[in-house]
């Protein structure tokens, strides 16, 4: 009856208001979101002109360009800030760069192989008056940080760092050598490259086609000088099965492996496969 | 009202905070790179600044925290490069190129270590992938002091032709230390 009529009135309207508000707060949400737009856009436009105006300067004149208005003491020296971190920065490329502490001094000894940088490695030494000692460091396990302390560290810090930093190298450069082979020529080793975790030992069966199924040769690499990134002994071996024209080859592999680095040596391989 | 035209709005404001981003960067950069001060003009900001904003912070580091970060740099510099006895007279960088992950810089570089001088020019390509930066050089070229002798400019050929910086320095150390103790050998039996 009519409070039943009532009861739905009352309830179309609680329905309507829910129903206005949602639509008011989404409108309110876009007009937000708008305003956000324009205000980026204003500020992108005028970063865009700044940025333009730099290039025409610069093309005028070479060389020295100071702003037109004088430069603030504290823009002076927040300049002089970023010039100093950019240097320490180049220390970074050199192999050799760190931070003086408290105590001490924390080298970080950077890798590479060619041009291209593989990564670095952390030292935190403690001067104390009477000895060095290291505090911690991120030095692989498998690299004789001890033996060359004992022999390096109290006596002559820059041998120790650089005797380091030829193992820490070397041993990046087999590692890098040997993810490069199995990245690029995957499909011409048998399942995965085998090596260990100093990457001085790398055992792989291979072929020199990219056609075919099989994998007559088999090379065993030993790296016996760990500051070195090529290996000091290669043994080349070729199934018994394998035609003799392909037999031949192994001395010339076992040559090249010896020689170049193990993903040249393959990319090698290839060009005299197809000549 | 439905959500799809948040959703453009919303993807155009990111797109947009990126190359805000981006475009303050390349002008900080092209400022800082074309702008040179004097050691004087440095020794008298770092005088005034202090006296002039005492207290002062407004969201900014306040003088004696930046005078404090200064303080510790030039520290750390010096200490490395007496450290490895490599001393850079000068550096200039450009930024040629920059994008979100990638960032091209070409660099001047000359100094000595010890008596051996050295200029080297370089490009460095630094890209931004999900785990971590990687750093590359092309374009090596390299001026040394002693080209003369054969094995030398043997040595800085083949380093040019592979990027090889960090063997370069390394080497580079070593050479000029030998040199060094062959320069006093001689000059002891003079």
């Amino acid at each position: 009856g009519v409070f039943a009529h009532l009861a739905m009135l009352e309830a179309q309207a609680h329905e309507a208001a829910v129903k206005q508000e949602e639509k008011e707060q989404q409108e309110e949400k876009l007009a937000r979101l708008k305003a956000r737009v324009q205000e980026l856009r204003a500020q992108r436009d005028e970063l865009r002109a700044k940025v333009d105006q730099q290039q025409k300067g610069q093309l005028g004149k070479e060389g020295v360009v100071s702003d037109p208005a004088q430069p603030s003491a504290r823009a002076v020296v927040e300049w002089n800030i970023k010039r100093i971190k950019a240097m320490l920065q180049v220390f970074y490329l050199t192999g050799i760069s760190g931070k003086l502490t408290k105590r001490g001094v924390c080298f970080c000894i950077s890798t590479a192989y060619e041009g291209t940088y593989l990564g670095s490695y952390h030292l935190d030494l403690l001067t104390k008056p009477e000895e060095v000692q290291i505090h911690r460091h991120s030095i692989p396990i498998f690299i004789p940080l001890e033996q060359i302390a004992t022999k390096y560290l109290q006596t002559d810090i820059r041998r120790f760092l650089a005797v380091l930093s030829d193992h820490l190298n070397a041993y990046v450069g087999r590692r890098y050598q040997a993810d490069q082979l199995q990245e690029h020529f995957s499909n011409q080793i048998e399942g995965t490259l085998q090596r260990n975790s100093l990457c001085n030992l790398l055992v792989f069966n291979y072929n020199v086609s990219k056609k075919s199924q099989t994998f007559p040769f088999n090379a065993r690499l030993l790296y016996g000088d760990l500051c070195c990134s090529l290996p000091t002994e290669v043994i080349v071996s070729c199934t018994p099965d394998a035609p003799a024209s392909l037999a031949a080859r192994a001395a010339a592999h076992s040559d090249a492996f010896r020689r170049v680095a193990l993903h040249k040596a393959f990319r090698s391989f290839g060009s005299a496969a197809e000549s | 009202m439905d959500n799809g035209i948040f959703q453009v709005y919303e993807d155009e404001i990111q797109s947009l905070e990126e190359e805000v981003k981006l475009l303050t960067e390349k002008y900080e950069d092209s400022q800082q790179e074309s702008t040179f001060f004097s050691d004087e003009e440095i020794l008298m900001s770092i005088k005034s600044f202090q006296r002039e904003f005492q207290g002062e912070s407004k969201g900014h580091e306040s003088p004696s925290d930046l005078k404090a970060q200064l303080e510790s740099l030039e520290k750390d510099l010096s200490f490395l490069m007496k450290f490895t006895g490599i001393q850079f007279t000068s550096h200039s960088k450009k930024t040629v190129e920059k994008t979100r992950d990638r960032t091209v810089g070409k660099h001047r570089l000359s100094g000595h270590c010890y008596s051996v001088s050295f200029q080297l020019e370089f490009q460095l390509l630094e890209m931004q992938n999900k785990e971590n930066v990687s750093a590359v050089i092309t374009d090596l070229s390299i001026i040394m002091e002693s080209g003369e002798d054969s094995d030398v400019s043997k040595f800085v050929s083949s380093t040019e032709e592979r990027g090889n910086l960090l063997t370069f320095f390394r080497s580079l150390s070593s050479y000029a230390e030998w040199y060094e103790h062959r320069r006093f050998t001689f000059l002891h039996f003079k």
